[in-house]
């Protein structure tokens, strides 16, 4: 090592031990305070009581000696006078000497940069989780909304399933309705002993009886563009013309009545197929909504009482219209003349068998 | 005189010297002032059989584990852990920094404290995570250094593990 000119150490030496206020501790194999020495008042430790042991005078010593790694440096460390020093502790013989350098600017500098670091570095964590957090919550927002179109839709389905979508339409506008429909014609339809048999079958299959029926009245009243208007236990009752005006409205319930009656023998419950008495009956009408809440699309009016009564006269597998309805009749369809015949709060009525 | 050298360890801003100042002076500051180096502070606990006096070291949190300074850690008994409740990523570093402390000097008591608890609305550490901590046999605490809560608790609780 090349050796420095004497005026250099020695300005050297003056410099660092003014600029650094060295200070220094000599501690000896007993771990107790050889000597004190340099400016050791600048850290507040002129007190230091000479033989005694570092570490009760020295917090910061306390389970560092004795210490293998010599020499041992530690940066920056905060003594209770408030001054910042940075410790060297090396060996010598059997003693380790403790030196003081002041580090209590640098220390300053180090922290106020530090803290506008670290300041940084939380704003922009904290800029990451509200973004985060931002994110998941349009997810949310986004679900929520999908979750409310679905039930929107759902409804909706649900809605046109129990009123024709027409008046549906009318009554989300909050329209009252009652309609007059002069020409419409009405059809009753029930199954044949079904009290008896669902006695008899039991509950489940009952339900699959009604079911089946059920199901095949909505399909066919899609297919002729008729309405099932409701059910009433095992009787289906349903509507041509309605809600818009069709002049063929007693052929086209025909053709349903027709193809009801065909479509209930496809299948067999209890080993027995599904027997129908239809009643049919032109006429005007009023159809409106009832109710607020659980609403109900109904038909009022003669046409539908004489309707039902001609249904409950007719016979196990026949199909009985009435006059008004025969005579709407084209030539395609056959009808034989009935026995003018005595119903409950009408009188003598003219009623034909539609055969095909 | 027992006397016993305790590390605070654990991510930057997580307020390491806020519990030392709440655990020693019962005070706390709103104003977040980034420690530097090491700060060294010293209080006395009475256990039921004993005193101890506690030298803590509040060591400079690090951005960068990487840089932390395992040899500050030589001599001491015990290790306060400090995550910030509201921030997840300071808890695999505080354990990180015990995993380096015990490769370089073996295992030491420490207790877990997970901060901030006063910041309800911000905590992102699920409870379930902190009992599966607590599961493994390990002294956890949630803390406040804003309102001192379960603070004296935790370092009376290492007292009490490093004095036997």
């Amino acid at each position: 090592m090349h050796r420095l000119p004497k005026e250099v150490g020695k300005w050297i030496y003056n410099f660092f031990y003014n600029e650094r206020s060295i200070a220094y501790v000599k501690i000896d194999a007993q771990l107790c305070i050889a000597t004190t020495g340099g400016n050791i008042k600048h850290y507040g430790l002129s007190s230091l009581r000479i033989g005694q042991p570092v570490a009760d005078q020295l917090e910061f010593m306390e389970g560092l000696l004795p210490c293998p790694e010599l020499p041992y440096h530690m940066a920056m460390v905060e003594l209770p006078s408030g001054r910042v020093a940075d410790l060297h502790l090396f060996a010598d013989d059997d003693c380790v000497w403790l030196l003081f350098l002041d580090a209590t600017a640098e220390r300053d500098n180090t922290q106020r940069l530090q803290q506008k670091a670290y300041e940084m570095t939380l704003l922009q964590e904290r800029e990451r989780q509200l973004n985060e957090k931002l994110q998941s919550m349009n997810e949310a927002l986004r679900e929520s909304q999908e979750g409310l179109q679905r039930e929107y839709q759902r409804a909706e389905t649900l809605l046109l399933n129990i009123l024709p979508a027409s008046i549906a339409e009318r009554l989300k506008a909050r329209e009252q309705i009652a309609d007059n429909h002069a020409e419409v014609s009405v059809l009753f339809a029930d199954i044949v002993g079904f009290t008896e048999r669902a006695r008899s079958v039991g509950a489940e299959t009952t339900l699959a009886m009604l079911n089946y029926f059920f199901k095949a009245a909505d399909l066919l009243s899609e297919q002729y563009g008729c309405e099932k208007i409701k059910t009433i236990g095992d009787c289906v009752m349903a509507v041509a013309g309605l809600p818009a005006t069709r002049s063929d409205h007693a052929e086209a319930l025909s053709h349903y009545a027709l193809e009801l009656r065909k479509a209930v023998k496809l299948e067999r419950f209890a080993g027995e197929p599904l027997r129908l008495r239809i009643g049919i009956h032109s006429g005007p009408i009023v159809a409106g909504v009832i109710g607020e809440r659980r609403f109900a699309y109904d038909l009022w009016g003669d046409t539908v009482n004489l309707a039902a009564r001609i249904q409950t006269s007719a016979e196990p597998d026949e199909i009985r219209i009435s006059d008004a309805t025969q005579k709407l009749l084209g030539p395609d369809f056959a009808c034989d003349p009935l026995a003018e015949t005595e119903l409950r709060g009408t009188g003598r009525v003219r009623m034909w068998r539609l055969t095909a | 005189m027992l006397q016993k050298k305790i590390c605070m360890l654990g991510g930057f801003s997580v307020g390491k010297t806020s519990l030392v100042r709440r655990f020693v002076q019962s005070i706390f500051s709103e104003t977040y002032l980034t420690t530097v180096g090491v700060k060294i502070d010293k209080k006395s606990v009475a256990l039921p059989d004993k005193t101890v006096d506690l030298i803590l070291w509040d060591l400079a949190g690090e951005d960068d584990i990487g840089s932390f300074r395992v040899s500050h850690v030589r001599g001491a008994t015990g290790l306060v852990l400090v995550v910030d409740g509201t921030r997840a990523a300071t808890l695999a570093a505080a354990l990180t920094l015990r995993e380096r402390v015990e490769a370089e000097f073996g295992a030491m008591p420490f207790v877990l404290l997970f901060n901030k608890s006063d910041l309800a609305d911000k905590w992102v550490i699920p409870d379930g995570e902190i009992d599966e901590l607590r599961q493994r046999g390990w002294q956890i605490y949630l803390t406040s250094a804003l309102s001192g809560e379960h603070v004296d608790d935790a370092f009376l609780q290492l007292a009490s593990m490093v004095a036997k």
